[in-house]
């Protein structure tokens, strides 16, 4: 049986966002037919919020919720799955200048997994870190489908996967409701609890999924002149 | 509309505008907004921009014309009105504004809505919350 999830997304936790975590889950309840996204994950802005328990919402709405990061680094911004206590002890999840390859390196050894989200934007993605900086090792995978991308962002992380063999994850990234679930990651296999999905992460079958509504871009109208 | 006509995923628009440079030179004069990333092509790309911009309060007050349209005349008020800037609304370009209803608060008689402005490639400029309240 497979599994999908949206693995990028911002409830009002996060300070950009005004969207409740209730909301999310009625959206998808309500859209499940053009969104069949079977759980998300919370990535909240440079916080984890380990005794935040959703497990009533869950069973309200049928949609598991999950529980990770989004942390600022040198090379842009990094979600951490699987965050732990010694990982919040041994990082500050607040300061925005991370060291991407140590995060790397020390979440995979604390039993976690960091990978580099929506790499082809501008400043926050790792594209634009490696035409000046030597590559991440070790890195796993990246965000390829992000829902938030601007024209190109997502070719780029496309191209970057091509060149260094990177796995390829998807996410929202969402900060409005009506925006959850628009991309996605597909597991092969089934994923119930956060320790199913950093093992798959690390070693499982996946690809990222896109449930964007195909739109005809708006015809350019006949300019009307002010008086 | 009445409060219980109201649903969760009522979408509001998706309507058009042709938004011409004069528009947007007027409104900027209007509001004292003299800088020439808001009037000129030219001066605004020597500030690295692609060219002359949409000033946010235009922007916001867009979105807040598509809250109030489609509230019309049915005695709700806007409460609130917040957006993100993502990237720059270029004039002489047809913008599509959006929304959809995503909460209803029956304690309060409230609605909560996402609104968007999106590009003429489909791209989301300016997003954002609003928050209706229904008369009793």
């Amino acid at each position: 049986m497979s599994t999908v999830l949206d693995l990028h997304s911002h409830s009002e936790a996060s300070e950009d966002s005004r969207a409740p975590l209730e909301a999310y889950l009625n959206w998808l309840k309500l859209r499940r037919a053009e969104r069949p996204v079977d759980g998300i994950v919370l990535t909240e802005h440079r916080q984890f919020n380990r005794d935040a328990d959703y497990r009533a919402l869950e069973d309200k709405f049928g949609v598991m919720v999950l529980k990770a990061s989004e942390v600022e680094t040198d090379y842009g911004h990094i979600l951490v799955f699987g965050v732990t206590d010694e990982m919040t002890r041994r990082f500050d999840f607040a300061n925005v200048r991370l060291r991407a390859q140590e995060l790397i390196d020390e979440v995979a050894r604390m039993g976690g997994v960091a990978i580099p989200c929506h790499p082809g934007r501008p400043n926050v993605g790792l594209c634009e870190h490696y035409a000046t900086k030597p590559p991440l090792e070790n890195v796993v995978a990246v965000e390829v489908l992000n829902g938030g991308s601007r024209k190109g962002e997502d070719e780029r992380s496309e191209e970057l996967v091509a060149r260094y063999g990177y796995g390829a994850i998807g996410g929202s990234d969402s900060h409005l409701v009506s925006l959850i679930g628009l991309c996605a990651t597909r597991f092969d296999a089934d994923v119930r609890s956060m320790e199913d999905l950093v093992r798959e992460l690390k070693n499982g079958v996946y690809e990222p999924v896109d449930f964007r509504p195909r739109r005809k871009p708006v015809p350019h109208a006949v300019a009307v002149q002010s008086k | 509309m009445r409060y219980e006509d109201v649903n969760i995923g009522d979408a509001l628009g998706p309507s058009e505008m042709y938004l011409s440079k004069d528009q947007v030179r007027t409104y900027a004069k209007a509001m004292g907004m003299l800088a020439p990333r808001f009037t000129d092509d030219e001066l605004a790309r020597k500030e690295g921009l692609p060219g002359m911009i949409t000033p946010g309060n235009m922007s916001l007050a867009i979105l807040g014309k598509l809250v109030t349209d489609w509230i019309g005349e049915s005695g709700a008020r806007m409460t609130r009105l917040g957006v993100t800037y993502r990237q720059p609304v270029l004039p002489d370009h047809t913008i599509a504004l959006n929304g959809f209803v995503t909460h209803k608060n029956d304690a309060d008689r409230s609605v909560e809505m996402d609104i968007w402005i999106e590009s003429d490639e489909a791209e989301r400029l300016v997003i954002g919350t609003a928050t209706v309240q229904f008369p009793a």
